[in-house]
């Protein structure tokens, strides 16, 4: 394997070529917008007037400015905060502390690129942290270093970039790589490197058009996962390889199909055939599925048998080593059995649909009920609809939409705002994300129906910063909608006046509480407040506010197009409609899926899901994310209902699902949910702010091997505290995984008392050992970042427990499967 | 206008009064940390939170509005639990000490810094009447005490630990020389006595301090003089008798009554003392010896059988202390036992539980790394430790005692009395050591001409963040970071001095702990002014009496 320093030495060969590589210039290197360095540009002084100038003068402008101070400098430099506060009526107590708080803000200059790895709760199952560990080893970061030492790589993490059945992931400047191993980031690093050099790449998505009668359309998904597999390589070399043998066919970029498993995903419709799906498709493949579904003109028929030979011997190819080789699959038993269960309504053509392109949007209906709200309906008869399709809230929490929709509307306030969270944060959650990149139209038509039903004329959607394509999706959209008339002072024609505006987050899992982020919407820290009085009354800048959560308001149109019957037929007693969950972990085929609420885990997880790898046991999923809990594979059949879920200790949480098999410790599972709330928890309130931390603490004892038999005692006891003192939802819900894993899976935890880690995963309880299955190869020895294994060729190798840094990879690189955990 | 219920109380409000003031209207006090008549509510303590009926949780009755049929319960079991937790969350992440190590190892928990800055401005007799609230005994121990708190004293992390032993002398024989000795005050009499027997540390000192509480104490005792180990366990040339004799005389003066020549068991049994007097301690030391037990009075393991909490035997009115009830050679354990027997058996008499003394309420900053010493003996003079010269007789000089005070770092908090999470601390028994994570590092500014502020103590409650928002500061403080690292600072790292020019004094006075403290609340130790020389103490010429001087007959 390459080292670090052979990696940059072509670099400084190539100065000419690549000036930025060494010399601590940024690079454009194909990501947006090219970063300045603070001190050439004058004491950054012009920048910050003209961005004031732009985006205004007041508290709520504060952090767009900071962002765009941050995208031109790569931080913050305190020369432009502090002429920040004398140019604007921004407090410097406001500047200092909401700089602080969000977590995309950084106060020192980072490295020329930077490395994010992904910790969502997939990934994390799934080794990321022996990939981070891998990478500091690999950029020789000491302790709590992050830059490199030439300031060309930044070291940072991120909690979540919805890429999950990518996992494990690792981005750097927007360009995704998944499925990275620990002794594989030498080669990621090399392929960035050269992909910089080489102009990078670009992921904007045009506009597409509709498909002309009579032509075949091949789609493609350009979802997050279908770009970070590298579906837009594969929709250019689609492209050009159709024009070249002048296929009847249009390329028609589509939203996320939900088989994310099998990104990227190609579609070929053919008037009168069906329809074919290639899954893991690779830009070289991309030619010959063209010629196999089209004939190249001027091409021998010799020539054509070979390619499809080709193609074929690649669908029989089911063993991919991820992530250098992706190979072809098509639509299958499997592929309708994870389809089959579904039912769409929130993702409504699926996979079929141009995000972008409204003439299709409304060929499907779109737009239909907001015309009809705004021309025939009366605001009480559609929240009356709203309440007797049983729709509740998809945000976790399943408040009545109706109930909360009919109070905004009865609150007296001259203004009143209507927000669509879309703060996303759960770790190993991607619905939102994924709805907001792939039905645009569908999340505006909701917002809007909703703002004109509850009396209010202006909406902003506020979206999680790590989801640009989704943003860039809503901005594309909101223009659309305003040049249609959609939106805007004049909707339809009727006088109706809609404004939809978006704030994008800037990190803080917390701004997805609803007084979080209307602080943050604000211009404020996001610390959530006591509720009462709850938004409805008392909202954004006091005004009644109504808050809805993306896949909430994604649901209203097809109610009020469809009728109140379309959610209430579907579900159970309490549980109406359907949810989308993000299916992530150890399941053979994850996805974005939409299912109805009453169908049980277990059909979830077998059915669609595909159940776990061979060779391994389904043990628990965890539902729910960090306000969630663990569910045991015994309880496996309990429904998909907001009552029964809480019951069993879970929550229906916003819909992230991640699957767990017998390899996975719940310790270590709590212990990751901890770490995530105690990171981020805005640290207003005591319970939450140090007790998520002290139960952290006996966790990590736990985890280590110092776990006392008083310590599950103390665990419960201050877990009980933390849930009933904390201010807002976060600190409520964040001791659930514990409280579940200490529940059901009580006998793992005296197993880390006694000094066991039953799943192998607690690396100061495990050791690494080589059995007699070795065949002497040496590979392990060879790839051993701690030299821990003697190079002993056609020997049996032996591991030196005290060297070892237990990373898992000769495990994952052992031929014969001879290493083994103990 | 709202009427709510609070502890089967009603009380109707204006709309849009807290429950914490519905409460007080009632006059039911709920404890509160961040919340500041006139400061919006911070909801950041939690301490304030009450159970309402249909809800879920505890809510902050700082910031809960009451409604009209609210029910709302004040103090159950799991609202006492939940702010005792809140409380040991805020002081486990405390860093900072209420007392100095010094006392709080001190068996006998003296305040030591106290007298220390005393001796430092020359007030000596209030030194001594400080001491004595302790330790009847000081120019003895001042002679034998192990120096247990100097092995503690955070300044001999430094270079060399405060002489304590000296100075504690230093203020005995300032006692014994003085012109008008040290006599405490004693309360009107109870009518009750107390046989204490063994006139050893531990019994002398179980004496001075019921008699201290107004109860009359006879001293039994089979030698001949008082002092017990003291006088017939330690060498003269370490402890000489006069020096004994010199700090027992203002017992007999008190009115204690010593019986010398009677050995209990045989002279008298333990029975008839009980029937002459009220009660009885047991001070009569080691017993390793008598396995058959005193006096009736069975043996467990080294000691006679009694609660070590509350000294109390399996006979209801006869209590033990000292090396009786716990085995120890050192004289300050035993005169610290006195002193816990005295109140357990004082509480007795009263009619209630007994309780022997508590160890001293504190949160402990711990080992501290070069770095935090640095800061913390930032503003401490850094002379060596004061060496009596060869050939000077006796302890320290006044000038020597001085000098040697000003080296105390003065580890103890500024708020001590007025801090109040350690008054709430106190009061819901919150353990100060159940969370003890990773600390936050040490730290103490005082760049601020008003002010000295100690990060490390601050519980972010945002009071001051608050108050210096609203009386319109320039700068101000601002919260930075946020979730279990947040802390309160000057925006853009400028000076406190930037922060806080109007607001200052406000913001001290609101903060509950001591992270923002006034710099004149502030202990600190400086160089005695050259220009005032004291001359050594002027040992006056008189005779020192010999306490207890007659025998008195038996029985």
């Amino acid at each position: 394997m390459a080292t670090y320093d052979d990696l940059l030495k072509p670099a400084s060969a190539q100065t000419a070529d690549a000036p930025a590589l060494t010399d601590g210039a940024p690079t454009p290197c194909g990501a947006p917008g090219a970063m300045v360095s603070a001190n050439a540009d004058a004491r950054c002084i012009g920048f910050v007037d003209r961005v004031v100038e732009q985006l205004g003068r007041q508290a709520d402008a504060l952090i767009p400015i900071l962002q765009s101070i941050q995208k031109r400098y790569g931080y913050l430099p305190r020369e432009a905060l502090e002429h920040l506060c004398e140019v604007s009526e921004i407090t410097p107590r406001d500047i200092a502390g909401v700089s602080t708080f969000y977590s995309r803000f950084r106060h020192e200059p980072a490295g020329t690129h930077v490395i994010s790895v992904c910790h969502g709760t997939a990934c994390h199952v799934k080794g990321a942290p022996l990939v981070s560990s891998a990478l500091r080893r690999y950029l020789r970061l000491e302790d709590t270093q992050t830059t490199s030492a030439d300031g060309v790589f930044t070291l940072d993490s991120v909690d979540c970039l919805g890429c999950c059945t990518l996992a494990p992931v690792v981005q750097i400047d927007g360009i995704t790589y998944g499925h990275v191993t620990p002794d594989g980031v030498g080669q990621v690093l090399t392929d960035f490197l050269e992909l910089a050099r080489g102009g990078g790449i670009g992921a904007g998505v045009e506009s597409g058009e509709r498909t002309p009668g009579g032509l075949a359309e091949v789609r493609i998904g350009v979802g997050s996962c279908c770009i970070a597999g590298g579906s837009m390589d594969v929709l250019t070399q689609m492209q050009e390889a159709l024009g070249r043998i002048n296929a009847p066919a249009v390329v028609k970029p589509v939203g996320c199909v939900g088989m994310c498993h099998q990104t990227p995903l190609v579609e070929i419709e053919k008037p009168g055939e069906e329809i074919a799906v290639y899954a893991r498709v690779q830009p070289g493949d991309a030619e010959a599925i063209a010629y196999r579904h089209f004939r190249p003109r001027g091409l021998g028929g010799r020539a054509r048998v070979a390619v499809s030979r080709a193609v074929d011997r690649l669908l029989t190819d089911e063993n991919w080593p991820p992530p250098d080789r992706y190979a072809l699959d098509v639509r299958d038993a499997p592929v309708c059995a994870f389809l089959g269960p579904q039912r769409h309504l929130a993702t409504e053509l699926y996979g079929a649909a141009n995000p972008l392109d409204l003439d299709d949007y409304r060929a499907h209906g779109g737009f239909e009920a907001l015309k009809r709200c705004v021309t025939k309906l009366s605001p009480d008869g559609v929240i009356d609809t709203i309440e007797r399709s049983g729709l509740r809230g998809r945000g976790g929490a399943g408040f009545p939409s109706g109930e909360k929709w009919r109070r905004v509307r009865a609150a007296t306030g001259e203004r009143k705002f209507v927000i669509c969270n879309g703060d996303e944060g759960d770790p190993g959650a991607f619905m939102d994300r994924m709805i907001l990149e792939s039905y645009p139209f569908r999340v505006l038509e909701g917002l809007a129906i909703a703002t004109w039903a509850v009396g209010a004329h202006e909406a902003v959607l506020y979206i999680r910063a790590e989801y640009a394509l989704a943003v860039q999706r809503i901005w594309e959209a909101i223009r659309i909608c305003e040049d249609h008339a959609l939106l805007g002072d004049n909707v339809f024609g009727t006088g109706v006046r809609i404004l939809v505006g978006i704030m994008e987050g800037a990190g803080a899992f917390v701004c997805g509480e609803e007084t979080g982020l209307m602080a943050s919407l604000e211009g404020r820290r996001g610390n959530p407040r006591l509720r009462p009085p709850y938004p409805s009354e008392q909202g954004l800048w006091d005004c009644p506010t109504l808050v809805n959560n993306v896949e909430t308001l994604a649901l209203v149109p097809t109610i009020v197009r469809n009728g109140a019957r379309t959610l209430a037929e579907l579900g159970t007693g309490l549980s109406k409609g359907t949810k989308v969950f993000s299916l992530t972990g150890k399941v053979r085929r994850g996805g974005l899926i939409e299912v109805p609420m009453g169908i049980t885990i277990r059909q979830i997880v077998e059915d669609i899901g595909g159940g776990v790898a061979e060779g391994r046991s389904f043990k628990a999923v965890q539902i729910g994310g960090p306000s969630g809990g663990c569910i045991p594979a015994e309880l496996a059949d309990t429904p998909v209902d907001y009552e029964a879920l809480n019951e069993i200790g879970a929550i229906m949480g916003s819909g992230g699902l991640v699957v767990l098999d017998d390899s996975d410790c719940m310790l270590d599972v709590a212990r990751y949910f901890l770490q995530f709330t105690q990171r981020e928890s805005c640290g207003k309130c005591v319970p939450c702010r140090i007790g998520t931390r002290r139960m952290l603490d006996i966790l990590d004892r736990l985890c280590t091997g110092h776990g006392r038999i008083a310590d599950l005692d103390e665990l419960e006891q201050l877990a009980g505290m933390v849930r009933a003192s904390s201010l807002c939802g976060l600190g409520q819900t964040a001791p659930n995984p514990i409280l579940t894993t200490l529940r059901y899976f009580h006998d793992e935890y005296l197993a880390h008392i006694e000094g066991r880690c039953p799943a192998g995963r607690c690396k100061e309880l495990i050791t690494y050992t080589i059995t007699d299955e070795c065949i002497g190869c040496t590979r392990c020895a060879q790839q051993c970042p701690a030299h821990a294994i003697a190079f002993t060729p056609y020997e049996k190798h032996t591991i030196d427990s005290s060297k070892c840094i237990r990373c898992d990879t000769c495990r994952q690189l052992c031929p014969t499967d001879a290493v083994r955990i103990q | 206008m709202p009427t709510i219920t609070i502890d089967n109380r009603t009380v109707e409000v204006e709309p849009g009064t807290t429950i914490l003031d519905a409460a007080a209207r009632l006059g039911i006090h709920i404890p509160t940390l961040c919340h500041r008549q006139g400061v919006k509510p911070q909801t950041a303590c939690m301490v304030c939170v009450v159970k309402i009926a249909g809800r879920k949780g505890l809510l902050p009755s700082c910031a809960t509005i009451a409604e009209d049929g609210m029910v709302v319960e004040s103090e159950t079991e799991e609202v006492r639990l939940a702010r005792r937790m809140a409380l040991e969350l805020m002081l486990g992440d405390h860093v900072g000490d209420c007392v100095g190590p010094c006392q709080t190892t001190c068996p006998a928990q003296m305040d030591i810094p106290g007298m220390i800055r005393l001796i430092g401005e020359g007030r000596l007799a209030e030194a001594v009447a400080l001491v004595k609230g302790r330790i009847p005994f000081p120019a003895v121990l001042g002679r034998i005490c192990p120096e247990l708190c100097e092995r503690a004293c955070r300044r001999g992390r430094l270079d060399a630990p405060v002489s304590i032993k000296l100075l504690k002398r230093f203020v005995g024989d300032f006692d014994i020389w003085a012109k008008q000795r040290h006599l405490p005050v004693c309360r009107p009499a109870t009518g009750r006595s107390v046989a204490i027997v063994g006139a050893g540390p531990a019994g002398l000192s179980a004496a001075y301090y019921l008699r201290i509480a107004g109860h009359s104490c006879t001293v039994y005792d089979d030698r001949e003089r008082p002092g017990g180990m003291l006088r017939y366990g330690v060498a003269e040339s370490e402890l000489p008798h006069w020096v004994l004799d010199a700090e027992i005389e203002p017992l007999e003066r008190m009115g204690i009554e010593f019986r010398a020549g009677v050995r209990v068991g045989e002279a008298v049994s333990l029975e008839q003392l009980r029937a002459r007097h009220d009660a009885c301690v047991l001070a009569v030391g080691d017993v390793g010896e008598w396995v058959e037990g005193f006096a009736g009075v069975p043996v467990e393991g080294r000691a006679l059988a009694a609660d070590r909490g509350t000294h109390q035997s399996p006979l209801p009115d006869v209590f033990v202390a000292g090396a009786a009830l716990t085995p120890s050679r050192y004289a300050v354990r035993a005169v610290a036992g006195g002193r816990s027997v005295a109140q357990a058996l004082h509480l007795f008499l009263q009619g209630e539980q007994p309780a022997g003394a508590e160890r001293s309420y504190s949160v402990h900053i711990r080992t501290m790394d070069p770095d935090e010493l640095e800061q913390f003996a930032a503003d401490t003079p850094r002379h060596a430790r004061v060496k009596i010269p060869t050939g000077q007789p006796g302890g320290f000089t006044e000038a020597q005692a001085r000098m040697e005070a000003a080296r105390c770092l003065h580890c103890e908090c500024a708020e001590l009395d007025t801090c109040r999470l350690r008054r709430l601390g106190l009061a819901y028994h919150a353990s100060t050591t159940r969370y003890h994570g990773e600390r936050r590092r040490f730290e103490r500014d005082m760049s601020h001409p008003l002010l000295v502020h100690e990060p490390g103590k601050c519980i972010a409650c945002g009071l001051c963040v608050q108050i210096a928002a609203d009386s319109g500061e320039q700068l101000g403080l601002s919260f930075v970071g946020r979730g279990f690292t947040v802390r309160v600072a000057v925006p853009f790292g400028r000076p406190l001095s930037d922060g806080l020019r109007e607001a200052a004094r406000a913001c001290a006075d609101a903060c509950p702990t001591a992270a923002l403290t006034l710099r004149e609340h502030f202990p600190h130790s400086s160089l005695p002014e050259p220009e005032a020389p004291a001359p050594r103490f002027r040992r006056r010429r008189r005779m020192l009496r010999r306490p207890f001087g007659r025998l008195r007959g038996s029985g």
